[in-house]
């Protein structure tokens, strides 16, 4: 009897700790770096110079990984205030004296190393080279929350809330955007 | 027909005895006269015969930004700038069709579009000794032959990279050309310049922030009110060095009275919008300087909105007449303001002799006539951090740019103007060379009675509004006011109307290609027959939603438009055309 | 230790009366725990012993009921009394907290970041403002009144030697006067858990005497220093533009960021990010090199620069008095 009872007891230990340990395992908890990837270089003579290949690449590479980060995604947006990109831009992305950046209207392309290098080494139109000024990994994550932005980021990374007036949908919100139209389109050309 | 324009002449003649140079149907100067009634002297289309009003030619400029210009017109030749790459262009109005004369090019740096806070728009060009002033959005100044078309001269200063531009319409006085900067919203130091109009060279600069020495002001300053006076108040009235990066820039209107030898204009709002980071009154921003035309020295100053929390520039114009006050005459300047009031200043001595809401107003309660002070509402302060709801009037005011028409005939000043309120929550912001210095975000919504624009025919004298048109979008078109009793403004989604001067009934419009935010002038071609000319070309501020393809989703856009001007894209599209009009 | 920090030396009138109250109550909660412990004591020496063949006979004790009664009485109305006598004391040391008098206050706006605080000294008078962080100068005796806010999640401000604490909330604004009554370097510290370096967000005050905080005052209102050499002078010119200038603010140069310490004067402050290293040249220089390091989390990013940029950084930044 008392034995029976024992086996009912193990049994059942034996249950509980494989499905705690099914759970856990499976669990993949987001890892937070405090330090970036690579030290967080400037970008030497970004303002004269063109981004290479390798450091596109490399920058697409960076971004796509805090684009899955909502640690990475949520620094970006701090760092859009931070760094007046929401004067130009609109708070939320709509546009002002720069284009708007939350549609799918990209003049120069809206993948990730093409908004990188365009946050880098500026644009002839008016967007200022920012390599020189902002570390990379900070680009990177400005990068990977300009993408969640347009809802080309992953969706449970992208922030969803706004600390202050909240203008326009939160960016997890916003309907995910097709692959096929980040790259540039003529209808969001400026003349000249 | 020369008779005709003597008597009206003569009827005009309390308007300030500006002499308008040259021929009286000519438009020599974006606002018509040095007074800045915009009032034409032509007399033959009248609201009789408007509704048969016909299209004459059209134009296209090949830009498709916002064309807030003024096309000037002296002798046979048409002269209108378009919005960037500012291309100047030479009608000649004596063949049929108005071919080109010539076309001048200036080729403005493109990066410059990055700094354009509202468009990147050109508010039109001056005249002068047979040259032609026109300002780049690259902070260029350029003196063009007026016959040939070749440049004559380029004066060049100021800094894209630091957020500067220009996109004011020059003033040509005495053989200076008056020229104002752009960028109060990028922490810009304002300024207004005189260049020598033979040779493009600095006679004097007055800046709007800073020490005595550098805003010009001297022994001969007399401002009326207290609070304007004392010693170096452009730097004790900000924080240590704020007042560097201060604005105050100078892009709206200028009037000049040739008696006084005064030249006047308003300074734009203090930066950053944020007013927390700049304790004090933010000297000499929001406010009207009178100063000697030929030495640049200030005569007198009026602060009209001390330190700003609202972006109330003060650029708008200031029409110069004469108006009996308390019975006498007193030589007056009428200025509508951004925030919410017609002012009457005596402009001689900067005393106000009246300061009167003409839109709802809920920012301040009103102006105290013997200090001079206006008097902020406590519930709408902004506080950082914090959301205020229902401002009004928004931050493009109670009236931005667009500038009003007088009419010595009906004597009532017409405003084209707009209906907004705006929720707003200021915040923090750093210096960021040639980011915006703003600290704000911001929400437009329509005003009481839902309808966003508005037309005033407004009586300085009695403080009052003859009559009002309600516009669905708001009007940011100039208006132009005809001695026919006719008053001509245009829409945002493109309807150029005639209204009667007296009544404000409609009786004529026609539909352009694009929403007109540009200043429609009348002139006397060479067939002796009235024109009304006018650019269509939809932008601006509030047009920027379609002119800069923005994403109204964000209701921030476009400082704060989009959220009011959804339907925009839906109403109009992009263009750039000239239209002209007259009787068939 | 950058300073004292010690709520039982007490430099200010608010802490003093702290103190006051405290005393009193480990005097009154003593002597409470001293007789519980005594009557524990007796009642364990008197109480019957259980011997190895009979147990505890507590028929044997004399039946001391009325006994029982009086000392539940006497003691429900002793606590009573001494819970009345503390109920006073802490309304009177409230009471004594807020009635500092503010006459000629030295005002301060004080914003909690993470993790890091702002300070703005008379924020509403153009001829009197200035900014700073982390480390505040006031003078000995004169009221200090200081508005609190925060930027981003709740912080609180607790100085032990000079008072209690205050909670800086975002979103509301509330006020907490102090005054120090002595010279001396006292160390405060946020007190309300705001992330990952909560614990290194010191906040150092710094009572001097008049004249000498007078000195500080103005010298505070003055724009930077200029560069006296050619290392300093690269070293604004990094600053002005690189990184740097996007987050901190050095006036009198084209570095006006507000996302970071004021930096104008910080060659003249004790500690750089907030306590977590003391300002010296080579701690400096590591500092900016890998903010990190010291304090993970913080938001200042590694600058990644040649070494001698970083010397010409760290000498600029260390010329600034």
């Amino acid at each position: 009897m008392s034995s029976r009872f024992l086996e009912l007891e193990r049994a059942r230990l034996l249950a509980v700790v494989a499905v705690v340990a099914a759970a856990t395992g499976a669990c993949q908890r987001e890892t937070r770096d405090f330090l970036p990837p690579k030290p967080g270089a400037v970008v030497a003579g970004a303002a004269s110079a063109a981004a290479s290949q390798a450091e596109i690449a490399n920058a697409a590479a960076m971004v796509g990984r805090y684009e899955h980060n909502a640690y990475g995604t949520s620094a970006g947006k701090r760092l859009w205030t931070w760094y007046n990109c929401s004067g130009c831009h609109g708070a939320g992305g709509g546009g002002g004296s720069g284009p708007a950046l939350i549609d799918d209207v990209w003049i120069y392309g809206g993948d990730a190393g093409t908004v990188y290098q365009t946050i880098a080494y500026g644009r002839p139109n008016g967007m200022p080279a920012f390599g020189s000024r902002i570390p990379k990994d900070q680009i990177w994550q400005l990068a990977a929350y300009v993408r969640s932005m347009a809802g080309l980021a992953s969706a449970d990374a992208a922030p969803n809330r706004d600390d202050a007036f909240l203008t326009r949908t939160p960016e997890s919100f916003l309907d995910p955007q097709k692959p096929e139209t980040v790259k540039p389109s003529a209808a969001g050309g400026r003349p000249q | 027909m020369r008779a005709c324009s003597a008597i009206v002449l003569a009827a005009a003649a309390h308007v300030a005895s500006a002499a308008t140079p040259g021929d009286a149907g000519d438009w020599p100067m974006a606002a018509h006269d040095y007074a800045s009634t915009r009032f034409s002297p032509l007399a033959e289309i009248t609201p009789a015969n408007a509704p048969s009003l016909k299209l004459a030619f059209t134009f296209s400029t090949g830009v498709v930004r916002g064309h807030e210009a003024a096309p000037l017109v002296v002798g046979n030749t048409m002269f209108i700038v378009t919005p960037y790459p500012n291309v100047v262009y030479a009608l000649d109005l004596s063949q049929p069709g108005a071919p080109m004369r010539w076309k001048f090019e200036p080729k403005p740096e493109a990066f410059a579009q990055g700094v354009a806070c509202c468009d990147v728009v050109n508010r039109g060009l001056a005249y002068a000794d047979g040259k032609v002033f026109v300002n780049t959005l690259d902070n260029q100044t350029i003196a063009i032959d007026a016959g040939n078309g070749k440049e004559v001269w380029r004066y060049r200063s100021g800094d894209i990279r630091n957020g500067e531009t220009r996109t004011m319409a020059p003033l040509a006085v005495d053989g200076r050309v008056l020229v104002g900067n752009s960028g109060g919203e990028y922490g810009v130091r304002g300024w207004l310049v005189a260049l020598d109009a033979k040779n493009g060279k600095e006679v004097w600069r007055a800046y709007s922030t800073g020490p005595d020495r550098d805003v010009l002001i001297g022994t001969d300053y007399k401002p009326f009110y207290a609070k304007e006076r004392g010693s170096d108040l452009g730097v004790k009235s900000w924080p240590v060095d704020a007042w560097k990066v201060g604005g105050g820039t100078v892009w709206g209107w200028i009037s000049y009275d040739p008696e006084l030898d005064l030249v006047y204009y308003g300074t734009a709002n203090p930066g950053p919008w944020n007013a927390e980071q700049r304790p004090g009154d933010n000297k000499f921003t929001s406010g009207l300087f009178a100063r000697d035309a030929r030495t640049g020295q200030a005569r007198w100053f009026y602060q009209l909105s001390p330190h700003d929390e609202f972006d109330y520039d003060a650029v708008n114009e200031s029409v110069l007449i004469d108006l009996e006050v308390a019975g006498k005459p007193r030589k007056v300047l009428v200025h509508p303001d951004r925030n919410g009031y017609v002012y009457v200043i005596d402009r001689a001595s900067g005393e106000v002799l009246s300061a009167t809401p003409f839109v709802s107003v809920n920012t301040s309660t009103g102006v105290d006539l013997a200090t001079g002070e206006l008097h902020y509402a406590p519930a709408k302060r902004q506080r950082a951090g914090t959301v205020v709801r229902d401002i009004c009037p928004a931050s493009p005011g109670g009236k931005d740019w667009q500038p009003s028409a007088y009419s010595p005939r009906t004597r009532l000043l017409y405003l084209p103007h707009q209906n907004l309120c705006q929720d707003e929550e200021a915040m923090q912001t750093g210096y960021i060379a040639g980011t915006p210095y703003v600290g704000a975000i911001l929400k437009i919504k329509p005003g009481p009675g839902g309808r966003r624009g508005r037309v005033t025919a407004w009586d300085p004298a009695a403080a009052k509004a003859r009559w009002v048109i309600d516009e669905d979008l708001p009007v940011w078109s100039g208006a132009l006011a005809t001695a026919g009793d006719l008053v001509f403004y245009g829409t945002m989604d493109g309807w150029f109307k005639a209204v009667d001067a007296n009544s404000g009934r409609l009786v004529w419009q026609f539909k352009t290609g694009s929403g007109i935010v540009g200043q429609p002038i009348s002139y006397r071609g060479p067939d002796g027959k009235q024109y009304v000319a006018v650019l269509s070309g939809v932008g601006g501020w509030a047009g920027a939603v379609v002119a800069g393809d923005l994403d109204t989703r964000d209701g921030s856009a476009a400082g704060g438009f989009a959220n009011t001007m959804r339907d925009l894209k839906e109403r109009t599209t992009k263009g750039g055309m000239l239209y002209v009009f007259a009787l068939p | 230790m950058n300073g004292i920090h010690d709520a039982l030396a007490p430099a200010g009138p608010q802490a003093l009366a702290l103190f006051h109250l405290w005393n009193a109550m480990l005097v009154v909660c003593t002597v409470v725990f001293a007789l519980t412990m005594a009557a524990l004591a007796i009642a364990l020496w008197r109480a019957p012993r259980a011997t190895e063949r009979a147990s505890a006979d507590l028929d044997a004790q004399p039946r001391k009921e009325a006994a029982l009664r009086r000392s539940v009485v006497w003691g429900i109305a002793g606590s009573s009394v001494l819970l009345l006598v503390l109920l006073f004391a802490s309304f009177y040391a409230d009471r004594a907290l807020s009635a500092l008098p503010l006459a000629d206050a030295v005002h301060i706006d004080l914003v909690g970041h993470r993790f890091w605080w702002e300070a703005h000294y008379e924020p509403h008078d153009p001829e009197q403002t200035f900014a700073t962080a982390n480390e505040l100068h006031v003078p000995v005796g004169r009221p200090v009144l200081i508005r609190l806010r925060a930027d981003d999640v709740i912080h609180s401000f607790w100085v032990p030697s000079l008072s209690g604490k205050k909670d800086l909330i975002p979103g509301r604004e509330s006020t907490i006067a102090v005054r120090a009554d002595r010279v001396g370097t006292y160390r405060g510290q946020c007190a309300e858990f705001c992330g990952y370096q909560h614990a290194q967000m010191a906040l150092v005050v710094v009572a001097e005497t008049p004249e000498r905080y007078e000195r500080w005052r103005s010298l505070q209102r003055e724009p930077a220093h200029a560069p006296s050499d050619a290392q300093q002078a690269r070293g604004r010119e990094l600053v002005e533009q690189t990184s740097c200038a996007m987050c901190h603010a050095i006036v009198g140069t084209r570095a006006g960021g507000r996302r970071a310490p004021d930096l104008t004067h910080v060659a003249g402050r004790g500690w750089l990010g907030a306590g977590a290293v003391a300002n010296t040249p080579k701690l400096r220089a590591e500092w900016i090199a890998n903010a990190q390091k010291f304090k993970p989390g913080v938001d200042m990013p590694p600058i990644d620069v040649a070494a001698d940029d970083l010397a010409a950084i760290s000498a600029y930044l260390g010329s600034l008095e």
